[in-house]
């Protein structure tokens, strides 16, 4: 069953929304508190609890048990999360749990200004007071993470979703988490990324031509990948992409790109221009265009219709 | 035999006798010592493997392939197949394959594989004519005579329906010309 980790930046109010969706989803938190409390005094005395508490460093030194704190740390969450779906505050659970099918990592942020303007609120501080508070625990936060598990917290990469709640309300963001967990359950899991079972798989091609062509491929027994990847090649001011160019095939064994252009020749002329730019922008990479009569010549060649129509 | 259909010539005798030489000779020098198995492409490579490896000193084997497109069992798509495969083995031996016209290249993606899957030491390509404007594949060309030029050529092994073979010369060919 599906089980949350929430890992958030000190005033994004990622402990209120944990709050707001264990409510909804009737399920555990499992937090700093619940672990100090109750799972690090069975291996931990007074001394190793303050240093716990206070060093991130500590927490790979040994336990009794010759694992360290980090491994029965680890080892708890999943003996808990193997009985049990639970919501997981920090922790390090996006990366404990980083592929597991039933996880969904979610991260809380704010902006700089919000968040000191929280802190500012909350523990009634100067500006400067709080600049330096969250300096401080954002500081602790990744290097929590950087020291135990080598990983770095800010990476965009860990998390299936990232919200910000500048621009959302607590019950916003818990609905949003909520929402996105329920679909889940209901839905096949993980939603992609599964590997694709042996054997070929089935392709859905754009055009004749390309199945045509597909076809001509196969009678030379050549491996082909159909459209496997897309070339961003321009970009606007701000880095957004906005012309991006994906082969039509790709040849494994031979590293080469195909395109076809069965279609008039104007649009010709925009799809070479493409195919420049992508040579120009990513060095190295082997493409090359079949034009409309040479399509022709291979498909007469290899008994096929030839792909009259346009693309 | 009729030469209705013949243009200009396009590479003389003489110049095609002078190329092999030259490729001969960096032929010889890169396989110096090594095992070679030359393998012909029938049926275009017929004279080219026959004047090319007349000017090897280095020990040698022959071998041929024939490849071609039949129509298959149950519909009318063609299935490239081979026709004659070698007889010889090339298992860690270093093969260079000789074809009369590359062009795309998916055909000698094809032959490559084949011949790939037989574990040679090497292998690299040799060609007659090389057309790379056309090719797809990417595909390393280590020796070629000449680059083919945009025109239907025949002569030297190059047929048009099987004829004009055995022309010593490569010459245009019009195919709009009625045959005699």
């Amino acid at each position: 069953m599906l089980f949350i980790t929430i890992s958030r930046q000190t005033g994004s109010r990622g402990k209120e929304i944990a709050g707001l969706l264990a409510g909804k989803m009737e399920l555990p938190i499992i937090n700093r508190d619940l672990v100090m409390k109750e799972w690090f005094p069975e291996v931990a005395g007074k001394h190793e609890l303050h240093m716990l508490t206070e060093s991130s460093g500590f927490y790979l030194s040994r336990t009794p048990q010759g694992i360290t704190f980090a491994e029965y740390l680890e080892n708890k969450l999943r003996g808990f999360i193997n009985n049990q779906p639970a919501i997981i505050y920090g922790l390090g659970a996006q990366i404990i749990f980083a592929d597991h099918p039933a996880a969904l990592h979610v991260k809380i942020i704010a902006s700089p200004e919000v968040r000191t303007n929280r802190i500012m609120q909350a523990h009634n501080l100067e500006k400067k007071d709080a600049q330096r508070f969250l300096e401080i625990t954002d500081r602790k936060h990744k290097r929590y993470i950087s020291t135990i598990y080598g990983k770095d917290w800010s990476d965009p990469l860990l998390y299936h979703l990232t919200l910000n709640t500048d621009f959302l309300s607590n019950e916003e963001a818990a609905s949003l988490i909520y929402s996105l967990a329920q679909n889940r359950q209901i839905g096949s899991e993980p939603s992609a990324e599964l590997p694709e079972p042996a054997g070929k798989k089935t392709v859905v091609f754009k055009h004749p031509s390309e199945e045509e062509f597909a076809k001509i491929l196969d009678m030379n027994e050549l491996d082909w990948e159909y459209e496997p990847r897309t070339f961003p090649i321009k970009w606007d001011a701000e880095g957004n992409i906005t012309l991006a160019f994906s082969p039509d095939f790709y040849l494994p064994r031979f590293d080469t790109y195909i395109e076809l252009t069965t279609m008039n020749q104007k649009y010709v002329s925009e799809k070479k221009k493409k195919v420049e730019l992508l040579k120009k922008l990513y060095p190295g990479t082997n493409i090359n265009i079949v034009f409309k009569n040479d399509f022709q010549t291979l498909a007469k060649r290899f008994g096929l219709r030839g792909g009259t129509d346009n693309k | 035999m009729s030469l209705s259909g013949l243009g200009k010539t396009i590479f003389t005798q003489e110049q095609i006798q002078q190329r092999i030489v030259e490729m001969g000779q960096e032929i010889n020098r890169d396989y110096q010592g090594k095992d070679l198995v030359i393998v012909g492409v029938l049926k275009g490579s017929l004279y080219f493997v026959a004047d090319l490896t007349r000017q090897l000193t280095i020990p040698i084997n022959i071998d041929f392939l024939s490849i071609g497109v039949r129509t298959g069992q149950t519909n009318k798509t063609g299935v490239v197949s081979f026709k004659k495969d070698l007889d010889i083995s090339i298992t860690d031996r270093h093969v260079l394959l000789v074809e009369d016209v590359i062009g795309t290249g998916l055909t000698l993606g094809y032959i490559c594989q084949h011949l790939e899957s037989a574990k040679p030491a090497s292998l690299k390509i040799c060609t007659l004519l090389d057309n790379p404007a056309e090719r797809l594949l990417n595909i390393n060309i280590a020796y070629r005579c000449f680059i083919m030029p945009d025109l239907y050529v025949v002569g030297y092994g190059l047929d048009h329906e099987g004829r004009y073979r055995n022309l010593p010369y490569i010459a245009e060919y019009h195919r709009g010309t009625q045959k005699v």
